[in-house]
């Protein structure tokens, strides 16, 4: 057995804030963002399309809520000095994409898409929400009270879709449990790479 | 892969000597985190063979003269620094180092024999005083007691200041970077050298949110690496070479980041161009039918 020493561990030159645990911090703003500037895609996409009917400001006002969302983990990522994913080319095409497609659908897919979309994020907080409170939530006071507030937002978002008829849309539970499934992968890739 | 203390206690007593004189100041530097205790000022030797201090299990209340595993390789691998000019990166130099600290040379035994922990250790110092250094040129700017400067100065200097470093163990630093591209160290030095990259560009004030992030740390990174070569071929006095080196690496990353922005102000124009274009002629089809 070469050397048999214990292995060492090394001292890292990032300074902790005191005390948070950072790979959790980390995760939790990293997919957040990730998340925020996916659906600001998919609006993005959504507009392109529908932006000169009649859902048009319905959707704009849903879009700007989650710019506004993006420009808080903006501030968060830099703040706790987190890396963004990798993927986010992709998921800047991917959300283009989806909100497009999802608009070419007409008006009904669309708002089937935001409800599909706000629904996943909505779990996502609240699992966020709870794993905060179970680590510290005096600690994560301002962390948590951000999170829940857009968890309430995008609860909003997701009422708004199911009031402009979102579940009449033809094929309404395929396309939901499709978007879904892309959701949740999203969030698993998001939080690792 | 915290070993128990017990063990690491018995570990740290058989390597005691019980010798007063050698109750050096141990010269750990002032940043690490890990240590609950700081070893500073606790004298080991006190304690031949006397009764273990009490603690309890899972890492509880330790007494205060306790050291861990831990501490311990850190001060011997500290004091072993200073014989790497003479023995190189191995296991004499930690065992020299673990003599002077009143330590048998088996000490050198806790240690792989290719003196990677020694290298690791080294690299984590020094990445532990350039962020020290960046930290305190932060506080005088912000006190404004200092200019800020551009990035590619800032850059500049942090990189040449971080690779300074080297420049007392430069004769044998080849062989340790050889040491720290084996696979099994792989993941530390990896780990080492991204946080340090990190750390220069928050120092230097980057706050990107998106893929530049990486663009911009894949550059420096490759800027660091590069230099840091050209520094083991370096004859030049004060190794002016390799600064003026790096200064061009720097320049031509600013170039570049400045080219790509003007590309892209470049791609938008000509696109709104076409756009302009296509409605024009649109209308004019338009009209042309009305006519």
């Amino acid at each position: 057995v070469p050397g048999g020493g214990a292995p060492l561990r090394l001292c890292s030159t990032r300074v902790a804030q005191d005390g948070i645990n950072k790979p959790v911090i980390d995760r939790i703003i990293r997919v957040d963002h990730a998340g925020e500037y996916g659906a600001n895609r998919i609006y993005a996409g959504q507009m392109a399309v529908l932006g000169r009917s009649s859902v048009g400001p319905v959707i704009q006002q849903m879009w700007n809520q989650e710019k506004d969302h993006l420009k808080k983990f903006n501030e968060l990522m830099v703040a706790y000095r987190v890396r963004p994913t990798v993927l986010l080319p992709f998921w800047n095409v991917a959300g283009f994409v989806l909100g497009a497609g999802s608009a070419l659908l007409g008006k009904k897919g669309a708002m089937a898409c935001t409800v599909a979309v706000e629904e996943s994020i909505s779990e996502h907080y609240n699992n966020q929400i709870r794993t905060l409170i179970e680590e510290d939530p005096e600690k994560y006071k301002e962390l948590l009270q951000v999170i829940k507030q857009f968890r309430d937002d995008e609860q909003e978002h997701h009422d708004i879709g199911l009031e402009h008829d979102a579940e009449a849309t033809p094929a309404y539970s395929v396309l939901k449990t499709a978007i879904q499934l892309g959701c949740k992968a999203a969030i698993f890739l998001s939080e690792r790479i | 892969q915290h070993y128990p203390p017990l063990r690491a206690l018995q570990a740290s007593a058989a390597l005691r000597r019980v010798s007063d004189e050698h109750k050096k100041e141990p010269l750990t530097s002032s940043s690490q985190q890990h240590f609950d205790s700081p070893p500073a000022g606790h004298q080991p030797e006190q304690k031949p063979q006397g009764p273990r201090p009490s603690y309890t299990g899972q890492g509880g209340q330790e007494s205060e003269d306790y050291e861990s595993e831990e501490q311990l390789q850190h001060r011997i691998l500290t004091a072993a620094l200073e014989f790497v000019p003479e023995h190189g990166w191995t296991a004499e130099a930690i065992a020299e180092g673990a003599k002077t600290l009143g330590l048998s040379v088996a000490a050198a035994g806790m240690f792989h024999s290719d003196g990677s922990e020694l290298i690791l250790h080294f690299v984590s110092e020094c990445n532990s005083k350039l962020s020290e250094l960046l930290q305190k040129e932060q506080k005088l700017v912000q006190l404004g007691e200092a200019e800020k400067k551009p990035i590619d100065e800032f850059l500049r200097d942090a990189v040449e200041a971080r690779l300074r470093m080297l420049i007392p163990y430069i004769e044998k630093w080849p062989q340790a970077l050889s040491i720290l591209l084996l696979p099994r160290n792989i993941p530390s030095s990896l780990n080492l050298l991204t946080s340090m990259i990190d750390d220069i560009w928050h120092y230097a004030g980057d706050q990107s949110t998106d893929f530049n992030w990486y663009t911009r740390r894949a550059v420096l990174t490759g800027i660091y690496n590069t230099t840091e070569l050209v520094m083991m071929q370096d004859s030049s006095p004060g190794f002016e070479d390799t600064w003026r080196f790096l200064e061009n690496r720097v320049a031509d990353a600013m170039t570049m980041s400045n080219t790509a922005s003007q590309v892209q102000s470049t791609g938008e124009a000509v696109v709104q161009g076409l756009m302009g274009a296509a409605v024009t002629v649109s209308n004019a089809e338009t009209s042309r039918a009305v006519r």
